[in-house]
């Protein structure tokens, strides 16, 4: 049953006259009190999503409407939030756009989805899944939640991402990976390139997989890990003298794939592409 | 018998066969002393407890249609003769709950059977709900490998594919420019098959500014799949290349999925 | 369309599974599915990696299903493969699978008193989510040791088969095991009594 608990509706309302069409550029808040794991969804065809923490327990939400072909629907259930763009007749990409910049408390669990974007989400510690089209996905500085992010062709970044259980799939879109580790690291895309910089953490298991691109790993001499690496048709490369077990059903095909242990072989890194490029480079 | 001396045989006298030489001596202070027989009690009880733990998790859903997949592309399961008329029986299968419903439903089926194609038929399998069996606090739109709607209906993946030689491959689209192929001549992009014709109509009507983007992306998903399929062909024992399939399929999965998740 | 009443044996389904029936592979998976994963879970308490171990260990087994010729039950021989699956993995991860000590340490002497007068016996009073939780604080070498033991029903000659130690180390470890979980359990009484 739904209902709108605690709902505090401010509307303010900016009129902006623009050269070649007169759009009526609106902005809207909500707020919305919750309990602890609160659960956040934000939901718009076009326009970009950026969430930050919030302090206490209150989840603020601030929509900007670049036309009135578009609206905002919002509800409460409980610990649930929802906010979702709603497009009107005639809206297109630019009319129906909606900008959201949202304040949730840190734990709280986090819904994104924009075709456009970009999404962005840092400082937070709850589990997050974004999903975007075209957009560019931003997750900076988040501590142990799951991360779950897809796209079509949006280019994905995770920025200081620490034991965190991260899954990525882009079809098109590059994966950029700089600091971060996590018992699970799992980046997969069709083309798109993957690269990493970091230390592969410690007792992890990371895997990339690209279909066309290239994936590339940059970390420091004193990693510790399992590698093992093969493209069907591509090259590899490594710049580590790789130790390699006595016995092994992993086989080596000189210049496509590669294998061996650095150092204590805490993390386990899997590397895998079908014509990519694979190369693991020393910092 | 002391307390010091009750702790060291412990180990030994706790559930292992009674030694006569101590037994008695343990017994005799264990009755006596209140600290030793809780001792003795609170480890009984532990060990007792541990037993009702045995089996008591379950795993996702999402492992069995690892698995199966897996078995499919190693060549594990193939297809049972046509059924002899005297076997009465047949395998049940587990227990499902009705699929989640969406205004583009075939979507659904068609993305659930492209995650499994090459390697996983099912026939009136009843759809399991993964989505309430998944972790707490996981988001209910989990990205592939394991879609909500697996073995819904009736793969139909090996034959929605494109076939084309085997010699002439892998036109990519996601880089206009870039051409792709194990032979000097490239080839031209095969017909869509009807899913996908379907896929693209019904895109064009429910977001007609986004129809350009998934075709290209369906393009290039599928030549994927083509220059995996051949290679794998060519090579059926490459169990690197049979993954890479796996993973061409699962991707257009993906695309079908973000798609199904706007189109409503 | 399926009989619901009509069910196929164990035996049946593993002689159709030899055949390649995704059925019958099916019907093993869900008769064995609780028992795999939750040893898997015990032993490296993170369900991510857990579901990868079941998974193997499921297709170890079927990859060899051809071979089972019956000499044991099949659970039993699921559940070794299960372990050693396990077992491969903290050791490729350099995790202790038991830990190295063989005699009992200062700490481990005597029942403990600091509970004093008002500890009470944790007799028909654990709560099974306390000794998940306690299980799963243990050092990696004890939790192995414990799990297979007092959670899964191996005997001592069987994990010192299994895991490389002697029956002797086996015991000893068990018994720290357990007296650790005792430690762990009891403080969790006297957290939960202080805050009520």
């Amino acid at each position: 049953m739904e209902s709108l608990q605690q709902t505090t509706v401010v509307t303010l309302v900016l009129a902006t006259c623009l050269a070649s069409a007169a759009f009526a550029e609106t902005k809207k808040e909500y707020r919305f009190t919750v309990g602890p794991n609160a659960n956040v969804s934000v939901d718009t065809q076009y326009g970009a999503i950026s969430v930050k923490p919030g302090s206490g327990n209150q989840v603020i939400v601030t929509a900007t409407l670049k036309s009135d072909k578009v609206e905002v629907d919002q509800r409460q259930n409980g610990n649930r939030v929802e906010v979702a763009s709603h497009l009107l007749q005639g809206a297109d990409q630019q009319t129906g756009q909606v900008d959201y910049e949202v304040l949730i408390p840190p734990d709280a669990t986090l819904n994104l989805r924009s075709s456009t974007g970009p999404l962005t989400a840092e400082r937070l510690q709850g589990d997050l899944s974004l999903e975007g089209t075209d957009a560019v996905v931003n997750v900076r500085d988040v501590t142990s939640g799951h991360v779950h992010v897809r796209t079509m062709r949006g280019p994905i970044t995770l920025t200081d991402v620490r034991n965190g259980h991260v899954e990525l799939a882009s079809i098109s879109g590059d994966v950029h990976l700089k600091s971060v580790t996590g018992p699970l690291v799992q980046a997969s895309s069709g083309s798109g390139k993957i690269f990493y910089d970091g230390d592969f953490g410690s007792g992890g298991d990371y895997k990339f997989t690209t279909h066309t691109g290239d994936i590339e790993a940059l970390v420091p001499a004193n990693v510790s890990a399992d590698f093992s690496a093969h493209s069907v048709l591509g090259r590899v490369q490594h710049d580590f003298p790789l130790q390699q077990p006595q016995h092994s059903r992993f086989s080596v095909e000189a210049g496509r794939s590669f294998f061996g242990t650095v150092g204590k072989a805490a993390s386990e890194v899997v590397l895998r592409s079908f014509s990519g490029k694979i190369r693991l480079k020393q910092r | 018998m002391t307390c010091s001396d009750v702790e060291r045989v412990l180990p030994e006298l706790l559930d292992g066969a009674p030694d006569g030489e101590f037994q008695t001596a343990f017994e005799t202070h264990v009755k006596s002393c209140p600290a030793c027989s809780d001792l003795v009690s609170d480890l009984k009880v532990i060990a007792s407890e541990a037993r009702q733990l045995a089996a008591t998790e379950e795993p996702a859903p999402r492992v069995w249609v690892r698995i199966a997949a897996e078995l499919r592309a190693e060549g594990l399961i193939r297809e049972p003769e046509s059924a002899p008329k005297s076997a009465p029986t047949r395998p049940i299968l587990v227990p499902t709950s009705p699929r989640r419903r969406w205004s583009a439903w075939w979507l659904a089926p068609v993305a659930a059977a492209l995650l499994a194609a090459g390697s996983y038929v099912v026939s009136h399998k009843p759809a399991p709900q993964v989505a309430k069996q998944q972790a707490p606090g996981t988001p209910a739109a989990s990205p592939a490998p394991a879609p909500p709607a697996v073995a819904q209906t009736p793969a139909v993946a090996p034959a929605s594919v494109p076939n084309p030689a085997p010699q002439q491959l892998a036109q990519k689209s996601a880089t206009p420019t870039a051409i792709v192929g194990l032979t000097a001549a490239p080839a031209a992009e095969p017909e869509p098959s009807e899913e996908d014709q379907q896929f693209l109509s019904v895109v064009s009507t429910r977001a007609p500014s986004m129809r350009a983007t998934y075709e290209s992306q369906l393009q290039a998903v599928n030549a994927d799949i083509r220059e995996a399929q051949a290679y794998l062909d060519r090579n059926p024992g490459d169990a690197d290349a049979r993954q890479h399939l796996m993973d061409a399929y699962q991707q257009k999965a993906l695309l079908y999925q973000i798609a199904l998740d706007r189109i409503q | 369309m399926t009989d619901p009443k009509q069910r196929i044996t164990e035996a049946e389904a593993i002689e159709q599974a030899k055949q390649g029936h995704e059925a019958a592979f099916e019907v093993l998976y869900h008769l064995h599915k609780r028992r795999v994963y939750s040893l898997c879970l015990r032993m490296v308490s993170n369900p991510v990696q857990a579901e990868d171990l079941a998974q193997e260990a499921f297709l170890q087994l079927f990859r060899k299903i051809g071979t089972f010729r019956g000499e044991s039950a099949f659970s039993t021989w699921l559940h070794r493969m299960t372990v050693n699956v396990v077992l491969m993995q903290l050791r490729k991860k350099g995790l202790p699978v038991v830990s190295l000590e063989e005699t009992l340490e200062a700490d481990d002497e005597a029942p403990r008193k600091e509970f004093g007068a008002k500890d009470v016996r944790l007799t028909g009073s654990i709560d099974r989510l306390q000794l998940q939780r306690a299980i799963d604080r243990l050092p990696p070498g004890y939790r192995t040791i414990f799990v297979l033991h007092d959670v899964e029903g191996f005997e001592h000659n069987e994990i010192a088969g299994i895991v490389g130690c002697s029956i002797g180390n086996s015991k000893s470890q068990l018994h720290k095991a357990r007296l650790k979980l005792r430690d762990y359990l009891k403080f969790m009484r006297a957290e939960k009594a202080k805050t009520g």
